[in-house]
C-alpha cells in the first residue's frame, strides 16, 4: 500500500484514498438521486402540489374583488343600517355595465353562495342595465328588479370584502360571516355539515373497530394454521378483494333487503314472522355491513403479515412458565401484534372516512357522509372554495390523528410486516 | 434489463401516438342505455366524421369541465349536460357560443329556434348560447300494479297519501323534482309551482307535504334503484327516469304503469367544451345530432323524448318506431295529453336557488 509523505494513505494512482472514496460516494449519491427523483417528481406534481392550491383556493377570494373593485371601496363606508347610498349603486352599476359576460357569470356564482338570488339578479341586471341612460341610478335599478331594493342581498356582500377569506371554513362548520364579518350560525335549516362531519367520524370509528374484532381471528388463523387450509383461508379473503367495489356493494343490497335473501331465510326458519322483517338496508346499519365488508381485508392483510413475523415458540414459551393461554395471549402475543393493528386501524380509518359510493348505495336518508358534499362541491355547486375548505379539514383530521397516534402508541410501532 | 424497459418506453410512446391519431373526438355522456342510444341514433349514423369518436362516460357536473378549461388543457369535445349546468357553463365562459342560423330548420321552414318548445324558462328556443338540444327525461311515478289488489293509484296525491294506499314510497335522495311534486300533490297548479317555490313559505309548504310520507320513504341515490326497489316489492311505489321504467316495460316486458301527472320534465343538451381542438367537427356533429330525424332516431332506443317538437312529428308519423316493433309514442313524456299536467324544471330557479334548497333538503332527509 501506498502512503504520501503527509502520511494519508494513496490508491494505486496516488490520489489520497479519502478523496476517491468520497468521489466513489458522491456519484452513488448521485445515482441513487437519479433513482429517486421520477418518484420525488411525480409525488410533488400530483400530490403536494395538489393539495397546496387546495389549501389555497379554500380561503381565496381575489376573483370577485377583481370584478367589483370600487364597488367594494365604497362598500366598506356604508353603514348597512338602511339601503346603500347613491353611490353605491352608481359604481356596482357601472361595474357591471362594464365587465365582460363572463366576469360577470364567475362573480355572479360567487355571490350567489351567501345569497341565494345573485345569480339571476346579476344576470338579469347585465340585460337590462343597458337601457338604463343616466342618474339617479337607485331607483331605476330596483325598478329593474326589485331585489336591488332588499337590505339582505347587499348585506350578503360583506362577507366578500376581502380578497382572503375564511367564510369557506366557516361554511364548512355551519357558521358564516354577517355583513360585518361577526361570525354568525348559519340559519337553521341550512345547518348540515356538522352532523355530517359527525355521522362521517362514526361510520368510520365503527367501521374500523368492526374490521378490527372480524379481522383479527381471521388473520391469526391465517398466520398459525398449517400452509393448506392457510392458503383456502386466505382465497376467502382476497376474492372479494378483487371483486368490484359496486359489485360487492350491489350483492349486500340483494342480500340485506327486506324481500332479500337474510330476512327470507330467517322468515322460512321460522325466527321472525312474514311481516316483521328487518330493515337492514337504506340505513346505518346497512352502511355499517357493507363497508365493514369492503374494507375487512385492509385490516387482515396488514395483521396476517405482521401475526406471520411472531414466533409461535414466544407463546408455547409462556404456557410452559405456566401462564393460562388467555394470559399468554394478552401479555404475549398481543402487544406484539398491536404494529398491525395500527397499521390496518390507520388505513381503514383513512379510507371509511372518505367514502361516499357505497354510504350513498346502501344508506338511504343516513347515506350522505361528507364525502358527499365534497364530490356535490366540486361537480354540482361548482363551489371549490367550500370544497377545498371541507377537504383541508379532512387532511387536518387525519394529521391531528397521526399526531395522537404518535404520541400515544409511537409511530415506530406501525408495520406493515 | 435495459432492453426491457426500451421496448416498454416504446410501447407507451407507440400507444400515445395511437390515442391521439385515432382519439380525435370525444363525446361525453351518462352511460349506458342512454349513451347506447346516442351511438345508435347520432354517431353510427354520422358519415362525414373525419375519424373515430372515443365516447366517455361521466357522472355529471361542470366539474371536469371547469378544470379542463381552466387548465387549458382541453380533452373533452362534446359534453352531454343538464339545463342548470348549460346556463352555468355558458355564463362562466366553459362551452362555446353557436350560431343558430347554420343549424337545420325543421319541416315547413320553421327555424331552429322555433323549433324548440318551452322549456322551464319561460321562453322557447335553446335554453343558453352554448346548448344544442337532446330530449325530455323525466321524474315520474311509477308502480307495479300488482302491488295494489283493489283500487290503482292514478294521480300524483295519491303517492302521498299513505292511508289510501299503504305501503314505502322510494324518492331520490336530492331536493330537484321532490319539491315541485309534493307541491302539484298538495293542488298546487303544475304551472303555477314556481311561483309558490320562489317564497319561503311554498318551500314550507312542499317540505311539510314531503313530512307526510317521511317514514315510509326508502331513498335511492342511482338511477336503477327505484326499479330494483318496485320489483322485489321493497316499495310500492317510487319516483324514478321514465327511461329506465321505459326500458323496462319494453325491453323486458315488466309490467308497471306511470302517474304521468305531476311529472316533472327536464331537458338535456349537448355542448362544445371552450377551447375544444375539434370545434369545427364538434358543431358539424351537434348540427348533424339536433336535425329532426336524428333526435326522433334516439327515441329508436330509449323513451325519452325528442327535444325538438318535429322529432316527434316523424315518430307519430311512423308508428311502430321502437326497435323492437311496438309503439313508444306513449312512453314518451313530452305529447301534449301529458305535458299539460307536468311540471317543467326551471333551471334558473334552481341554479339560484339549487344549494341553499339541497343543503335543506339533506338536513331534513337526515332528521
Amino acid at each position: 500500500m501506498n502512503q504520501s509523505a503527509k502520511g494519508e494513505i494513496l490508491t494505486t494512482d496516488g490520489i489520497p484514498l479519502k478523496v476517491s472514496l468520497k468521489r466513489a460516494e458522491r456519484l452513488n449519491k448521485i445515482r441513487a438521486l437519479a433513482l429517486v427523483l421520477p418518484l420525488a417528481l411525480f409525488i410533488i406534481i400530483t400530490f403536494a402540489f395538489p393539495i397546496l392550491s387546495m389549501l389555497l383556493r379554500s380561503v381565496d377570494d381575489k376573483q370577485i374583488n377583481t370584478v367589483f373593485p370600487k364597488t367594494f371601496e365604497v362598500y366598506k363606508q356604508w353603514d348597512r343600517k338602511d339601503l346603500p347610498p347613491e353611490e353605491l349603486y352608481a359604481t356596482i352599476f357601472h361595474e357591471i355595465l362594464n365587465a365582460e359576460k363572463l366576469q360577470i357569470g364567475k362573480a355572479s356564482t360567487r355571490m350567489n353562495y351567501s345569497k341565494s338570488g345573485w345569480k339571476s339578479l346579476l344576470k338579469k341586471s347585465k340585460r337590462k342595465f343597458k337601457k338604463i341612460k343616466e342618474g339617479p341610478y337607485k331607483e331605476q335599478m330596483i325598478k329593474a328588479d326589485k331585489r336591488w331594493g332588499q337590505i339582505e342581498f347587499w348585506k350578503a356582500l360583506g362577507e366578500m370584502v376581502d380578497p382572503i377569506t375564511f367564510g369557506y371554513y366557516l361554511n364548512a362548520v355551519d357558521l358564516k360571516y354577517d355583513s360585518d364579518k361577526n361570525v354568525i350560525q348559519q340559519p337553521e335549516n341550512r345547518r348540515v355539515y356538522n352532523s355530517t362531519w359527525i355521522k362521517t367520524l362514526k361510520v368510520s370509528v365503527l367501521v374500523t373497530l368492526f374490521t378490527l374484532l372480524l379481522g383479527y381471528p381471521v388473520a391469526y388463523l391465517l398466520a398459525t394454521l398449517p400452509l393448506k387450509y392457510s392458503n383456502l383461508l386466505m382465497i376467502f379473503v382476497l376474492l372479494p378483494f378483487w371483486t368490484s367495489l359496486l359489485v360487492r356493494t350491489v350483492s349486500w343490497i340483494v342480500i340485506l333487503m327486506q324481500k332479500g335473501i337474510f330476512n327470507s331465510i330467517l322468515v322460512w326458519g321460522g325466527v321472525i314472522a312474514d311481516e316483521n322483517r328487518m330493515q337492514l338496508i337504506y340505513n346505518q346499519t346497512g352502511t355499517l355491513i357493507a363497508m365493514t365488508q369492503i374494507l375487512l381485508p385492509f385490516m387482515v392483510l396488514p395483521l396476517y403479515s405482521v401475526m406471520k413475523t411472531i414466533p409461535p415458540t414466544y407463546m408455547r414459551a409462556a404456557l410452559n412458565l405456566g401462564a393460562k393461554p388467555m394470559h399468554a395471549f394478552y401479555r404475549v402475543y398481543f402487544p406484539q401484534s398491536v404494529p398491525g393493528i395500527s397499521a390496518g386501524g390507520l388505513l381503514v380509518f383513512v379510507l371509511a372516512i372518505g367514502y361516499f359510493i357505497t354510504p350513498a348505495l346502501v344508506g338511504g336518508k343516513d347515506g350522505q357522509l361528507i364525502g358527499h358534499w365534497i364530490a356535490y362541491h366540486l361537480k354540482t355547486s361548482l363551489n371549490w372554495g367550500l370544497c377545498s375548505a371541507l377537504g383541508a379539514i379532512l387532511l387536518v383530521v387525519m394529521l391531528v390523528l397521526y399526531w395522537v397516534y404518535n404520541k400515544v402508541v409511537g409511530i415506530e410501532n406501525i408495520k406493515l410486516g | 434489463m435495459f432492453k426491457s424497459i426500451k421496448v416498454a418506453l416504446l410501447a407507451i410512446v407507440g400507444l400515445a401516438f395511437t390515442a391521439t391519431a385515432y382519439a380525435d373526438f370525444t363525446f361525453v355522456s351518462w352511460g349506458g342505455a342512454y349513451t347506447m342510444s346516442q351511438q345508435k341514433a347520432y354517431i353510427d349514423t354520422w358519415d362525414d366524421r373525419k375519424n373515430g369518436i372515443s365516447v366517455e362516460n361521466y357522472n355529471g357536473g361542470l366539474g371536469e369541465v371547469r378544470a379542463q378549461v381552466e387548465s387549458g388543457n382541453v380533452i373533452w369535445d362534446v359534453v352531454d349536460i343538464l339545463p342548470s349546468d348549460a346556463i352555468a357553463g355558458c355564463d362562466e365562459g366553459l362551452f362555446e357560443e353557436l350560431d343558430w342560423s347554420t343549424f337545420p330548420e325543421a319541416p315547413g321552414g320553421v327555424s331552429y329556434v322555433d323549433s324548440i318548445p318551452e322549456n322551464g324558462t319561460g321562453s322557447s328556443g335553446p335554453i343558453s348560447a352554448c346548448a344544442a338540444p337532446q330530449i325530455w327525461w323525466t321524474y315520474v311515478v311509477f308502480f307495479d300494479p300488482s302491488a295494489f289488489p283493489g283500487k290503482k293509484p292514478k294521480r300524483i296525491k295519491d303517492f302521498y297519501d299513505t292511508k289510501k294506499f299503504p305501503g314505502k314510497r322510494g324518492i331520490h335522495t336530492w331536493a330537484s323534482a321532490n319539491l315541485e311534486m309534493a307541491l302539484v300533490a298538495d293542488g298546487v297548479k303544475a304551472n303555477k309551482v314556481y311561483d309558490v317555490l320562489e317564497t319561503p313559505e311554498g318551500i314550507d309548504r312542499a317540505f311539510a307535504k314531503l313530512d307526510t310520507i317521511k317514514d315510509d320513504v326508502v331513498f335511492w341515490s342511482a338511477g336503477a334503484q327505484p326499479l330494483e326497489l318496485v320489483k322485489s316489492g321493497e316499495v310500492v311505489m317510487s319516483i324514478a327516469y321514465n327511461g329506465r321504467v321505459g326500458a323496462a316495460k319494453l325491453s323486458e316486458g315488466a309490467n308497471f304503469d306511470y302517474i304521468w301527472e305531476g311529472q316533472v320534465l327536464e331537458g338535456d343538451w349537448v355542448a362544445i367544451v371552450k377551447g375544444s381542438k375539434n370545434l369545427e367537427e364538434a358543431t358539424e356533429f351537434l348540427k348533424h345530432a339536433t336535425t329532426c330525424e336524428a333526435q326522433a332516431g334516439q327515441a329508436k332506443y330509449i323513451t325519452y323524448g325528442p327535444l325538438r317538437t318535429c322529432g316527434l312529428d316523424v315518430i307519430k308519423a311512423n308508428e311502430p318506431w321502437f326497435h323492437t316493433g311496438v309503439n313508444v309514442l306513449e312512453h314518451m313524456p313530452n305529447t301534449k295529453k301529458k305535458v299539460k299536467r307536468s311540471v317543467f324544471a326551471n333551471p334558473q330557479f334552481w341554479a339560484d336557488n339549487g344549494t341553499e334548497i339541497g343543503e335543506r333538503f339533506s338536513a331534513w332527509m337526515g332528521k
